[in-house]
């Protein structure tokens, strides 16, 4: 797997920048998830593979994978030991196509 | 005239720092000894300012706008940005910056064809910057510090000719460029294998990574512009090992000469590969290569 697919024009790539930049996006992300994907122009695949946790499908529309791996933290963790590395893991299980 | 008195390139993997504690002994020596030595050798080389060349990591422009090289023109640069400290797990720190330098590089670069940007602002620095600095204290010393974030993810981005290209214009911009007795180091941050984000986001390429060490330390450029592609890169890591293209721009800088290298550790945790080079700038550092038998250029 590499960047064949990236796909420059997702808006999820917007999400997931402005989710790192913006620590109050990012605390109401984790209130109302709902509500901040409701305020980006996006797929609606591209919402249901975010909805889903589904990486492979976010992939396959052309997400760029390491924003991929900073997502998987928003949603699941960012510290420096067990967070990331379950986020990691529920990444990789993904991808694999475990989930 | 200034003069390169520093050149390297090591891995900023934020495992460094923030898994350390949790990695094994030999681990731990490997880091240890590659870092505590390349602090030592920039103190000893005493530059006024180190340019250090790193993976922006898509931390500063949106993916539609994303420039190749952004240069960091601020007074001082502070981080981690806020969003990395718990992922890296590292202190603060405040760097001093180098405007003047900063600007003739971004005019220099600009003037040989080479388009860049710049931004007065501080960057947002994840890994990239905040682990070379801490790890080595760049910010205790009197160093000024010039960062240069660069595309190695977002294709199309440059490849390892033209990083190496890029770098042989550096060099230009030293010589003729800075002002005259300005010691300069060279750092370029990121690597070994790895493939953040990806399906093999656990896998480390154990003989690219020697192969790659190898291929430096001998200072062997030809074989390294050749072979070490990024289809080369992509395959022993999609998405990370091509942040090595910060070390051709150094090595572009600096032309053929020896390195020397401080060990190997490929700890899963830190998912990626861990060693450093560098490569000595004066004739007595090369004669010592040779005597010690490393190198082989």
């Amino acid at each position: 797997m590499g960047l064949e697919k990236f796909d420059p024009t997702l808006v999820s790539h917007d999400l997931v920048q402005d989710l790192k930049w913006n620590p109050e996006l990012r605390a109401e992300f984790e209130r109302d998830e709902a509500a901040v994907l409701d305020r980006y122009d996006l797929l609606p695949a591209e919402r249901a593979a975010i909805e889903a946790r589904d990486f492979r499908a976010l992939y396959d529309l052309g997400f760029h994978p390491y924003l991929g791996g900073q997502l998987a933290r928003l949603i699941y963790g960012n510290d420096a030991g067990d967070k990331a590395n379950f986020a990691v893991g529920k990444l990789v299980e993904s991808l694999q196509g475990d989930t | 005239m200034a003069e390169i008195v520093f050149a390297a390139g090591a891995p900023h993997a934020p495992g460094l720092i923030g898994l350390f504690d949790a990695a094994g002994g030999n681990t731990q020596a490997v880091v240890r000894d590659t870092y505590t030595a390349l602090a030592r050798e920039i103190r000893e080389a005493k530059p006024d300012v180190m340019i250090v060349f790193a993976n922006d990591h898509l931390a500063n422009s949106r993916v539609r706008s994303y420039p190749d090289f952004l240069i960091g023109m601020a007074g001082e640069h502070k981080g981690p940005h806020e969003w990395f400290k718990p992922w890296i797990g590292c202190r603060d720190y405040v760097a001093k910056g180098c405007p003047d330098t900063a600007e003739a590089l971004f005019r220099g670069m600009n003037r040989r064809g080479v388009r860049m940007f710049a931004e007065r602002e501080n960057l947002n620095f994840d890994d990239n910057i905040s682990v070379p600095v801490v790890i080595t204290d760049l910010d205790k010393t009197d160093i000024r510090l010039v960062p240069v974030l660069q595309n190695c993810t977002v294709p199309p981005f440059p490849d390892q000719r033209r990083c190496y290209e890029i770098g042989q214009a550096l060099a230009e911009i030293i010589r003729d460029d800075l002002p005259a007795g300005l010691r300069v180091g060279l750092f370029g941050s990121g690597g070994l294998s790895h493939e953040p984000g990806g399906a093999r986001y656990w896998f480390i390429d154990e003989e690219f990574d020697a192969w790659f060490l190898d291929l430096c330390t001998e200072g062997d450029h030809a074989r390294l512009l050749n072979e070490v592609t990024i289809e080369r890169m992509e395959a022993s890591g999609s998405g990370g090992t091509v942040e090595l293209l910060a070390w051709f721009v150094v090595l572009g800088a600096i032309g053929e000469r020896r390195g020397r290298g401080f060990g190997y550790t490929a700890h899963q945790n830190f998912k990626c590969g861990v060693g450093a080079v560098n490569w000595p700038m004066d004739a007595a550092g090369q004669d010592a290569l040779q005597t010690a038998g490393q190198g082989a250029a």
